[in-house]
């Protein structure tokens, strides 16, 4: 488990360096933050599908957000 | 794909609906398990500057080779059973300067089993916006209802918490982690699976961080996602997921993606064969889904954008569970489950 | 030992087989064995099919008699035993008069009495020569129809295929007729539900009660199969081959029995003589629940007692 995340961070931490600058962007910078697939929940709907598909196979729930409800399959 | 909604906290400036259809089938060796077909919903609408309202609606009918309470159906017409899913959400979120604070309710309604659920969220940034700060605050009552008279009118509530921040790296980079702690108290035994007899409180901890990196060279975008996961009942579980969304000529996009999740076994689940007596006072289960086991899901998304804001995708995902495929070994005498969904949606911005 | 399920289609529904065996290889053998005659009952009592046993009699109508083998006199036999039971009412000849109750046609429409009585002259089993190796059927335009003996029929088959493959412990449904291959490994008999004759718009697939069964077969018959409604009264394909009009009285009627095709034809047969539907029953002896047009329960002690969700039961 912990094994896991040493590597994780690592390799975020190689990627981050990896790039031109690590420096927050201005705002006229923010042009590509802006797209889609640069937002952590682009897809509300096929979130909510596949966050419950995930929820009736596998015993972890939760993590992505608060009172979202249950459902009688977990 | 939708209009971006910035880092930046105001109100989106355009309406957001998407449509989507789920085909899901799992199966195990020798036998159909069960498929779903479900249609949903989702709009977001900017009531004014400071305002906006997200709702969400699925509807799904499950049926298959393994009915909650009957072995089978006998009638005119037909076999098997069909189970029915009904859940909605709504959110109003609304803006301020450098921050956003939302309320939101949520229902989840089946045969047996109703949920209620409310959230509060705020979200405040920092003034060059490079950073935002995020606290959750939810709560859940649940009603069982099992169609065997096992449970009947049993109750669950539960507390969610929710604390994370958001920080853009360079133009090109972003990472988010958030923390959640979860308690709840009530009923958790499965009251279709005999002797089970699970904890009546369950307390949930999760640290999931994600972080997205634009390629400026290739116009592609990687989406990296962890989560670990530790709860009472003694499973930890993590879940790494990787995504490569690559924009292609003519509007179109492919994101292939994969997922790898390990877990451990609950502490009261017990390898077959099971016991036939039952074991007074002890916690038990037979439930797979809380043995030790690891999973790999692989798929992709398609999406093309049309005219007048218009965008429809398609997304296949293959996905199997492996007792043996969990680093140390996973619960032993279980099946291999396997399952496939399709995703077919279509989204207009307004 | 684990429990395998296998779905399929045949028969015109979607239909299961659940054994329990000490691997799959043995249950995929009794399995592909026991769906494989299903198949193989299908295509040769099928209507639809150019080579069936069903069409090649069908077209000697007013002409010679066509040869049979066992099995099919075998179902002729049990067919003529419940023309004899039901006074008439149950009658495999009864097919044709389908031409004139169209159930897919919007807006339905009632039949005229002219067609009617022109079909009602083809329906005439007891006017239909056969034995044991051949059988005319004495008038052109004449039909047999094995839709209410065949898939009951081929449930009893399925068992028998399972038991000679060494499955002890299984269930087979074909669109809704149960036959029980052996109970449980621990001896616990099966819950058969049994389909709300009026489910509520968003669960076509509710069950109105429950019957437990170790062993021994279930068929339930019903007016929701296919039917249309015209002023609130309710048209359904079970006819009366006398009058060639529906039935009425029963929402449908479920029978325990120890073959398939005895719970299959009782409860076709006491849906065909409505009212005298519940002594007929008794007098076989068999376990039944049925459902009357105003919703309300009736049955024999026995069934009515292991049914889940009963309420006062009517005599």
């Amino acid at each position: 488990m912990h094994r896991m995340a040493g590597p994780i961070l690592t390799a975020l931490a190689l990627l981050g360096s990896g790039c031109a600058t690590l420096q927050p962007p201005q705002p006229w910078e923010k042009g590509q933050l802006a797209r889609p697939e640069m937002q952590f929940d682009p897809d509300p709907l096929g979130a909510r599908i596949q966050q419950h598909i995930y929820a009736s196979k596998e015993a972890a729930t939760g993590g992505y957000g608060v009172g979202g409800g249950g459902c009688g399959c977990n | 794909m939708l209009p971006a909604v910035a880092m930046a906290q105001t109100a989106p400036d355009t309406g957001i609906l998407q449509l989507k259809y789920l085909d899901y089938r799992d199966w195990q060796p020798g036998a159909d398990r069960m498929s779903v077909r479900s249609p949903a919903f989702y709009v977001l609408k900017p009531l004014s500057d400071t305002l906006a309202v997200e709702g969400a609606l699925v509807y799904d009918s499950m049926s298959g080779a393994s009915p909650l309470y009957f072995n089978t159906l006998s009638g005119a017409s037909g076999v098997g059973i069909t189970e029915y899913r009904t859940a909605g959400d709504v959110k109003v979120t609304r803006y301020l300067d450098g921050a956003a604070v939302g309320v939101g309710a949520a229902v989840s309604s089946e045969r047996d089993y109703l949920s209620r659920a409310f959230s509060l969220d705020a979200r405040i940034s920092t003034a060059d916006r490079n950073r935002t700060y995020a606290f959750g605050f939810g709560g859940a009552a649940d009603v069982i209802n099992s169609v065997n008279g096992v449970a009947e009118n049993e109750r669950r509530n539960t507390l969610d918490f929710l604390v994370g921040v958001t920080q853009a790296l360079s133009a090109n980079a972003i990472l988010q982690s958030n923390l959640t702690y979860s308690s709840g108290h009530g009923y958790y035994s499965d009251p279709y699976k005999p002797l089970d007899h699970r904890p009546d409180q369950r307390r949930i901890f999760a640290w999931l961080t994600r972080y997205n990196q634009h390629l400026p060279d290739t116009d592609a975008t990687l989406r990296l996602s962890y989560r670990y996961l530790h709860d009472s009942f003694g499973s930890t579980s993590n879940a790494l997921e990787v995504a490569w969304f690559q924009p292609l000529p003519d509007g179109w996009s492919a994101a292939p993606d994969v997922r790898y999740y390990t877990q451990s076994a609950a502490y009261f689940y017990f390898n077959p064969p099971f016991p036939s007596g039952s074991v007074p006072g002890q916690f038990y289960t037979a439930d797979t889904r809380l043995s030790a086991f690891g999973a790999f899901t692989l798929g992709v998304a398609v999406a093309k954008s049309l005219p007048d804001a218009w965008s429809a995708s398609v997304k296949f995902e293959f996905y199997r569970q492996r007792s043996d495929w969990r680093p140390g070994g996973g619960s032993p005498g279980i099946d291999p489950l396997s399952a496939r969904w399709i995703e077919f949606g279509i989204a207009k911005a307004f | 030992m684990p429990l395998f399920r296998f779905s399929f289609q045949a028969m015109a529904s979607a239909n299961a087989l659940q054994l329990w065996a000490t691997d799959e290889a043995r249950a995929r053998r009794a399995a592909d064995a026991a769906i494989a005659d299903v198949r193989r009952i299908e295509a040769k009592f099928s209507r639809y099919r150019d080579d069936s046993v069903t069409t090649r009699i069908n077209r000697g109508a007013g002409g010679d008699a066509v040869a049979i083998d066992a099995e099919t006199a075998a179902l002729l036999r049990y067919a003529d035993r419940c023309h004899e039971l039901s006074d008439g009412l149950f009658d495999v000849t009864s097919g044709v008069l389908r031409r004139a109750w169209n159930f897919r046609e919007t807006p339905p429409r009632l039949p005229d009495d002219a067609t009617l009585c022109a079909l009602l002259a083809l329906v005439d089993w007891s006017g239909v020569e056969w034995n044991e190796h051949a059988v005319r059927l004495p008038r052109a335009g004449m039909e047999i129809d094995f839709g209410g003996v065949g898939k009951e029929y081929a449930a009893d088959r399925m068992a028998t295929l399972c038991l000679e493959c060494g499955i002890a412990h299984g269930l087979a449904n074909l669109g809704g007729d149960v036959r029980v291959i052996g109970p449980q490994p621990d001896g616990a008999p099966w819950r058969v539900g049994i389909c709300h004759p009026r489910p509520s718009g968003n669960r076509p697939e509710e069950a109105i009660a429950s019957i437990e069964l170790a062993e021994g077969a279930v068929a339930t018959s019903g007016d929701y199969e296919r039917f249309f409604e015209i002023d609130g009264q309710r048209y359904c394909h079970i006819l009366n081959a006398r009058t060639g009009w529906p039935v009425r009285h029963w929402q449908s009627v479920s029978v325990v029995a120890p073959m398939c095709v005895v719970a299959g034809t009782c409860a076709t047969i006491a849906m065909l003589l409505e009212s005298k539907g519940g002594a007929f029953l008794d007098a076989q002896r068999v376990g039944y629940l049925a459902i009357a047009g105003d919703g309300s329960l009736h049955g024999s002690a026995a069934t009515l007692r292991s049914a889940v969700g009963t309420p006062d039961p009517a005599a």
